[in-house]
């Protein structure tokens, strides 16, 4: 092997390392190991004269690697690959040792905490002695983009990607576009039509150039990685090229037989909220009669906020209550009308006046505790009224009896059956409930974990209109983020397969969480699609063979750095 | 000098090592025992990474990842527990007592959480001595 010329910086951190750290006698046990060049301590290595000290070692004494033992990697990895960069080293030659977090942050003893020091330092030179520079590769990007679910969100993440030009293919499994919102009458607070809004997106997806909306179309397979995706429609006559995916596909009511105490599927007049949106539109409210009611109880969280069936809020049901009353109110200006609540969920601008002003229009407002939710039962015999709604009403301390000839249900918003089905299509992640996973959810909540799959709408969590528009908007610049450059960057750390020593025995494949690795049956070898490899390594623990390895994680590597931790004592 | 316990941690980038620089920025104390080896994920950690570790001197080995359901890399977590109970009978058998590793799930808000895992281990470790790993290895060279 080529002589190595490693330079060594110890940072002191101001005095955040030097008090408890002797980083001179760290620097100068280092400068004792063969292959170090030259072993240096300084006050501050991320400043600007710190990383120039570096940069000017480089170029002078010809260094091929650096070791700076200073903070985490997590903080400053990415400051010092751009030193080496900028000197015109590869930016892999460098190996951080962690003796801030690690060791002057949480060490006392300053003899123990120097020791340790020095072997965290010594165990990255081992380390960096078989590091090998590795390259960042460059795909191309398909600008084209498959929007999956027509609802309000995926029409309107459609139109805002379509509005830069760009291609969408609009995929929709039902026949006609507008998902749950179709039937739906208007929108709290301000009871703005939800019919005219659907009809201009329907309108303006329908009109553009850029969208080709496909209808009735379910996606069978989906394979490729970012910026390639291959996409095959389910009915086999197609298959569509993509860049990006963006998955909206909404949410289903909650299935309130599966609540005994509902009354749902027993009593004719039980009905769920969906259900009470068809009646709106019609504009006809009868109980099985035939009759107008005359006494209506809306009973809240209805499968929500339960330990028996979902814990969540579904966040829409309290404001389509405070909607129903006013409708109800509208159509029926004599009848009773009771809301069963548990928390009333105002959030937002005018949500809490609407409130008040519903309140003001004869709606009698009965608390219950969630974990008491109300019971619907069948009337006695000779009672004026069909059903009853009983409850502890806390507000009073009561238990009371509502009679009433028509209960509606605030069904809760469940993620699809078939979401587990959606997430392995595209390879994303559910939550304990159903929905899908964002990225992260503050500083990237529109993308997902795979590269190249974004959502949008209550997919990722019940929401309503304006938000469902408003993430789509935002998925849709994030789409055109990605696209727009005509490229991607791909991981370097990505795993690679030593083909001559490798005995296709496929553990790898079976392993690997992102199908990243593939089987060459003409030479019988596995190689991984670099492009949809995350580096996370498991491929490696588990070949028999030793032959896949996760660059800048290899074996080798590994046991270097464990040779360098562990080496005895020196002076 | 009195016996210092040598304890090699092997921690997953996302949780674990991240949990571990949490200790360090809330000052958390604990023992000078605990090397720290970071990996991208606990489903990396290769067995010959741990029977390396007592090869060249550990006394004890700590492996610790994403807590069930939060690993990173979707399932590396539960390959690293799969791994885990196969290798640690091995060890018993090469002579290895089974509380010389341990496997921990640390998230990366549970600084103080890892800080009393070093602490305990260390203090196991203490009463129970040094590894005999390499006095026996002596023998056979």
């Amino acid at each position: 092997m080529n002589p190595q010329r490693i330079g060594v910086y110890v940072c002191w951190c101001g005095s955040n390392i030097a008090k408890i750290v002797d980083v001179e006698k760290v620097a100068r046990v280092m400068a004792r190991i063969p292959g170090v060049e030259v072993s240096r301590e300084y006050k501050y290595m991320c400043s600007d004269p710190g990383q120039e000290l570096i940069m000017k070692d480089i170029k002078e004494l010809g260094l091929d690697r650096v070791v700076v033992a200073s903070c985490s990697p997590r903080m400053h990895e990415p400051t010092f690959r751009k030193t080496l960069k900028l000197a015109g080293l590869n930016p892999y030659m460098l190996e951080m040792a962690n003796i801030r977090e690690h060791v002057s942050w949480v060490h006392e003893n300053q003899e123990l905490a120097t020791a340790k020091a020095i072997n965290l330092t010594r165990a990255a030179v081992h380390r960096v002695m078989v590091h090998a520079p590795l390259v960042q590769h460059e795909v191309p990007v398909n600008r084209a983009t498959m929007v999956l679910g027509g609802g309000i969100t995926g029409m309107t993440a459609a139109l805002r990607i379509a509005g830069q030009g760009r291609k969408v293919y609009l995929v929709e499994r039902s026949d006609e576009l507008g998902g749950r919102a179709i039937g739906v009458g208007r929108a709290g607070p301000h009871m703005n039509s939800v019919a005219a809004l659907l009809d201009n997106l329907t309108t303006r997806v329908n009109d553009s150039a850029y969208i080709d909306v496909l209808t009735g179309t379910v996606v069978g397979e989906v394979s490729g990685f970012v910026g390639n995706f291959l996409v095959r429609l389910a009915n086999g006559t197609r298959e569509l090229t993509v860049g990006a995916i963006v998955v909206a596909t909404g949410t289903q009511p909650f299935d309130a037989k599966k609540l005994h105490r509902s009354g749902y599927g027993r009593f004719p007049n039980v009905v769920t909220s969906t259900q009470f949106e068809e009646m709106a539109a019609s504009g006809r409210f009868t109980t099985e009669s035939g009759k107008a009611p005359r006494r209506v109880a809306i009973i809240h969280c209805v499968g929500s906020r339960d330990s028996e069936t979902h814990s969540y809020c579904s966040r829409t049901c309290c404001m389509d209550a405070l909607r129903f009353s006013n409708i109800l109110r509208d159509a029926l200006p004599d009848a009773a009308i009771y809301q069963a609540y548990s928390d009333m969920r105002a959030f937002g601008r005018d949500a809490e006046e609407f409130y008040a002003r519903t309140a003001e229009r004869d709606v009698t407002f009965l608390l219950f505790d969630k974990l008491l939710p109300p019971t619907v039962s069948e009337a006695p015999a000779g009672d004026p009224y069909p059903l009853l709604v009983t409850m502890d009403e806390i507000a009073t301390g009561i238990a009371i009896e509502v009679p009433a000839d028509l209960v509606v249900l605030m069904v809760a918003r469940e993620a699809c059956s078939d979401a587990k089905d959606v997430a392995k299509l595209v390879s994303i992640s559910v939550d304990k409930d159903g929905f899908f996973i964002e990225k992260h959810p503050k500083l990237d909540p529109a993308a997902t974990t795979t590269d190249g799959i974004y959502i949008a709408g209550s997919c990722q969590g019940p929401k309503d209109i304006p938000d469902c528009m408003s993430q789509a908007g935002a998925t849709a610049a994030r789409v055109l983020a990605a696209i727009t450059m005509g490229k991607v960057k791909v991981p370097a750390t990505t795993a690679t397969v030593n083909e001559d020593l490798c005995v296709g025995c496929q553990t790898c494949i079976s392993v690997c969480p992102y199908g990243a690795v593939i089987y060459l049956d003409k030479h019988r070898v596995s190689r991984v699609e670099e492009v949809i490899c995350k580096g996370c390594g498991t491929c490696a623990a588990a070949c028999p063979a030793g032959t896949i390895s996760p660059r800048h994680f290899t074996d080798n590597q590994v046991l270097q750095q464990l040779e360098g931790l562990l080496a005895a004592e020196e002076g | 000098m009195s016996y210092e316990p040598k304890l090699v941690a092997f921690l997953c980038n996302w949780c674990s090592y991240t949990g571990a620089d949490l200790a360090g920025t809330s000052r958390t104390k604990y023992s000078e025992s605990v090397r720290i080896v970071r990996v991208m994920c606990s489903g990396r950690i290769d067995p010959t990474f741990v029977l390396k570790a007592f090869r060249e001197g550990a006394d004890g080995v700590l492996i610790s990842g994403c807590h069930p359901g939060d690993c990173h890399y979707h399932e590396g977590n539960y390959k690293a527990l799969r791994r885990y109970h196969l290798l640690t009978p091995y060890l018993v058998q090469m002579g290895i007592e089974p509380e010389r590793i341990r496997l921990e799930w640390v998230s990366a808000s549970e600084g103080n959480r890892f800080a009393q895992i070093v602490d305990e281990m260390t203090a196991t470790l203490r009463t129970m001595g040094p590894s005999k790993v390499q006095a026996t290895m002596a023998n056979y060279a």
